[in-house]
């Protein structure tokens, strides 16, 4: 996961997208006072410049739209995968077990005598589905109870540092064995289960420092002062400045959630055949890594390139978003 | 004299364009004179400084042109490691912000001291007592406990003395002092000035003190370069510009210093921004913000006229400045 | 820094008892902790009874928390599946583990900060770009790809080294699967090391410590490097527990005896006190790595330490 600062203190501070957002934050001010548009618009106006600014960087930037398309080029082939493989990826043969790449199956057979190239593609249903729907999970569960506690401060926001420091001391990969070892239900909704149990302190740590960064900046003072409520304080003047460093650290987490599902599979605790998952076919390709080496590497490859390219999409967001950088 | 910089040119290659920080700047200083560098930010007196001294950053920055004597000898033209060794023995720099411009995780000793261990090959416990006395100079009360400490542990007066007293320690031929009390107190910047300028007076050293506020300059310096836009506008003696400027900038800036003896009326500023150093304007760079400007000042860039022997101005209209 | 140490350590105690009694939690109340104890067959009704009684399961959990926290802290970490006591299973796997995650540490260190520099140091140069690429890659391989392919090549084609590991386990053996632990740690090791040396670079002090005529050498060492490390440091330091805790999938790839192959093993068979037992020792390395890192920081940092 991507560097964590242990102490919540220190999170304050912010490594990375914390202290970034603080710099957006400012500059956003600063483009939002140049218009002098009319009372009201404000608000909007100010998100929306940091917003095109990092939209307009975006465009020219080539790793931005190489991962771009491989995340687009994925998200089709989860939702039809039969549009570039036919057959099911449950088909096997054995008599073709560890068999090299022949008519239909560019990529070989495994020791199963299934099609490494239909797996592979169907492999990435289970592994987006999971990214995408744990991300999600985990976003919006951390964002609220960290955005909450960093607003209200207080009792709320010890309690939460406390719990957060409670998960950060167990291991990710172990807890997912102890959790998940006992479950029987084999689809992925326990994995992601388990992964917005144990991932939301991440986001909740960056949403409580980016919303005690935005809660100083002299506009929502000012915004208090002139008897604004709490509530449009938060979604109005707050939560645009906050939801910046809560997304690009949820890009790049969603890449990890899809690792974490491969381990987790390859430990034979996450999804068991007969689900397709690149963690589930890595694991069974292992044992005959010698014969067949081609069953390891290409869903292997397949999911190293789908963790990189969201790694790399929220890498280059962070960029964007972070005008220290430009 | 002591240091002479002669058509100095510097720009930063940045990914939106070059920006032409330094214009064609000459000023010179004898030993025990003290020269201040005037101009708003922006204005490329802190970049000439750092041209002078040698920590430029290159890349972005890129010195195009121009010779920097220093004691008779183009240090331009020096190896880096012929530069290094003059940097803090013969020539050194004091920054505007201690806070920062001082190591943070080093004690106030170590860093003093650490310009005997390099320059002067001292041992660490002798250089440790000279950095007591560096101390004891700049009148940091309890040196000798305070050794020890850490820049944080200081005051903002104080900090501002130890790094006085690291420019200090080898006893150069000149100083550089960039903006050396605008971090400051006023009341406390007055002290700093004053411990500075007695300073120099007895070890006879050259100064240049860069600044943007006149109100520092007038009682320390002896000669004021105004610059503007990369460029020298207007250099004399301190008392002929206080009298009289030359130039309508240096007009502009003594009129916006808040006086006494106009309480209640409204301030003057010059109006308009500092120029875009990428697209610096034709003609006169100040010519947009210009009460005078007529059409040769947008056409025809002034050079420096000799207003006196001591003095010029790059004003086209020095003459009707100085007379109205 | 005494006032510090003790409220450091104050700070430790809830999330020390937090975190156990999550996992004992998570253990007890969702799996089925008499499950393993009939051998292979399911245990008939009597029997189950008995020994829930017999291992206090018929208490309420927080009792059964109490309990078992009691017999830790006198020693008594209960019995493992094959009747070993889980204390003894710790004497044999803890080393192994221990000397895997120091030789991980080490790659951390000598290769991890040294490109972290180089790079920091030529920002934007060809060295830069290309092991910020590696860095990239190596981020987003899982380590049991990293793992499985390196035995492949190394092991399998090359021969280089022994696929698996001997049960002893000695240094040497260990030198592929720690690098292997170390890789993703490796890779934010090198970033975050050249994002904090290059943005030093820049820094008002270094470039006091350039105007003060110092060498480049003593430039790098005293002034950028001693600075930039602190962030490093404490990553490092904190990366410990989660090594031991994320040992678990290098020591399945090399069949080595450790605490992840010790707890892959009283997971799936099921043995509640090992389990809980390796899980609550991990957690308690965590903290005092995390303590321990909290004040190095404090050493590194006086800023820190006279707050």
């Amino acid at each position: 996961m991507p560097e964590q600062p242990y102490e919540p203190d220190r999170a304050i501070a912010g490594t990375g997208a914390g202290g970034a957002m603080d710099l957006a934050a400012s500059e956003a001010q600063t483009l939002e006072k140049t218009p002098g548009g009319p009372e009201g618009t404000g608000p909007q106006a100010k998100p929306r410049s940091l917003w095109s600014d990092a939209w307009r960087d975006l465009r020219r930037n080539p790793v931005f739209l190489v991962s771009a398309l491989v995340i687009l080029f994925l998200v089709f082939i989860s939702l039809w995968p039969s549009a570039i493989a036919s057959g099911s990826p449950l088909k096997c043969d054995l008599s073709k077990a560890q068999d090299g790449p022949g008519p239909g199956a560019p990529f070989g057979y495994d020791g199963q005598g299934c099609n490494v190239y239909t797996r592979t593609v169907y492999g990435a249903r289970t592994s987006v589905t999971v990214g995408v729907c744990a991300t999600l999970g985990v976003a919006l569960l951390g964002s609220v109870l960290g955005g909450l506690a960093g607003f209200f401060g207080g009792v709320w926001d010890s309690l939460l540092s406390r719990t957060t420091d409670i998960f950060f001391a167990i291991p990710v990969v172990l807890g997912g064995l102890v959790l998940l070892s006992v479950v029987t239900s084999n689809t992925v909704w326990p994995v992601i289960g388990f992964m917005v149990l144990l991932g939301w302190p991440q986001i909740s740590r960056i949403a409580r420092g980016s919303v005690i960064t935005a809660r100083q900046n002299d506009y929502v003072q000012a915004a208090r002062a002139l008897g604004a409520s709490n509530s449009r304080i938060l979604l109005r003047h707050i939560a645009p400045n906050a939801v910046a460093p809560v997304i690009v650290v949820a890009t790049i987490a969603l890449g990890t959630y899809i690792a974490l599902e491969a381990t987790l599979s390859y430990l034979g605790v996450g999804l068991k055949p007969p689900s397709v998952s690149w963690g589930i076919d890595i694991s069974a390709a292992s044992p005959y890594i010698r014969n067949a080496p081609h069953a390891l590497l290409w869903p292997s490859g397949a999911l190293a390139v789908t963790v990189l390219a969201f790694i790399m999409l929220g890498d280059a967001v962070r960029d964007a978003l972070d005008p220290k950088l430009r | 004299m002591l240091l002479e910089v002669r058509d100095l040119h510097v720009e930063f290659r940045t990914r939106d364009g070059v920006a032409k920080a330094v214009n064609g700047v000459s000023y010179g200083v004898d030993a025990g004179e003290t020269l201040a560098v005037l101009g708003e930010s922006g204005s490329g007196k802190s970049v000439t400084a750092q041209a002078v001294m040698g920590i430029l950053d290159m890349p972005p920055g890129r010195i195009t042109g121009g010779e920097v004597f220093f004691q008779g000898k183009d240090v331009l033209k020096l190896k880096e490691e012929e530069r290094r060794r003059l940097r803090g023995y013969g020539m050194a720099m004091i920054f505007q912000d201690a806070l920062s411009a001082l190591n943070p995780v080093l004690s106030v000793g170590d860093q003093l001291g650490e310009m005997f261990v390099v320059h002067r090959r001292m041992s660490k416990k002798d250089a440790r007592a000279k950095a007591v006395e560096l101390m004891d100079r700049v009148r940091i009360p309890g040196a000798a406990e305070r050794v020890r400490d850490y820049p944080h542990q200081f005051s903002g007066g104080m900090r501002q003395r130890i790094m006085i007293a690291m420019a200090l320690a080898l006893e150069p031929a000149l100083i550089i002092a960039d903006e050396p009390t605008t971090a400051l107190d006023v009341t406390v910047q007055a002290q700093v000035m004053d411990l500075l300028a007695e300073l120099q007076r007895e070890y006879h050293m050259g100064l240049i003190l860069i600044t943007h506020d006149l109100g520092v300059v007038a009682d320390v310096a002896d000669r004021i370069a105004v610059m503007y836009a990369g460029k020298i506008v207007e250099s004399a003696p301190v008392h002929d510009i206080y009298k009289s400027p030359a130039h309508p900038y240096t007009r502009g800036l003594l009129d916006s210093i808040p006086r006494l003896d106009q309480k209640g009326q409204e301030l003057y500023a010059i109006k308009g921004l500092p120029p875009n150093l990428m697209n610096i304007p034709p003609g006169c760079a100040f010519h947009p913000r210009c009460p005078m400007a007529q059409d040769v000042c947008r056409t025809d860039v002034p050079p420096l006229y000799e207003v006196s022997e001591e003095r010029g101005s790059a004003c086209h209209f020095w003459r009707e400045c100085l007379h109205g | 820094m005494g006032r510090y140490v003790v409220r450091r350590l104050l700070q430790m105690i809830p999330v020390f008892i937090g975190a156990t009694l999550l996992i004992f939690l998570m253990v007890n109340v969702m799996g089925d902790p008499i499950a393993g104890l009939c051998g292979e067959r399911a245990c008939d009704p009597a029997t189950a009874a008995q020994l829930e009684k017999e291992f206090g399961l018929d208490k309420p959990v927080w009792q059964q928390y109490l309990t078992y926290m009691g017999n830790v802290f006198t020693g008594d970490f209960g019995t493992a599946f094959n009747g070993q006591p889980v204390t003894e299973l710790m004497a044999t796997a803890f080393p192994v583990t221990i000397r895997l995650t120091v030789v991980a540490i080490l790659f951390e260190i000598v290769i991890g900060i040294t490109l972290g520099v180089v790079t920091g140091l030529r920002r934007g140069r060809p060295v830069d770009t290309g092991v910020l690429l590696t860095t990239l890659v190596v981020i987003s391989v899982p380590t049991f790809v990293t793992g499985l392919l390196l035995q492949l090549l190394l092991g399998v084609q090359w021969g280089w080294i022994k696929p698996s590991v001997s049960p002893d386990a000695a240094f040497g053996e260990l030198i592929v699967p720690g690098l292997v632990l170390a890789s993703v740690s490796l890779a934010y090791v090198t970033r975050l090391t050249r994002t904090s040396i290059a943005e030093n670079r820049r820094s008002d002090y270094v470039r006091t410590a350039i105007a003060k005529g110092l060498p480049r050498g003593r430039v790098i060492t005293r002034h950028l490097l001693r600075n930039s490390l602190i962030p490093v440091v404490t990553f490092i330091g904190a990366d410990i527990g989660a090594l031991m805790g994320g040992a678990i999938v290098t020591e399945r790839i090399f069949n080595i005896h450790g605490v992840g192959y010790q707890l892959y093993q009283g997971i799936v068979r099921q043995n509640t006190q090992t389990v809980v037992g390796f899980v609550t020792v991990l957690v308690l390395v965590f903290l005092v790595a995390n303590l321990l890192v909290d004040l190095l920081y404090a050493v590194l940092d006086p800023r820190i330490r006279y707050a």
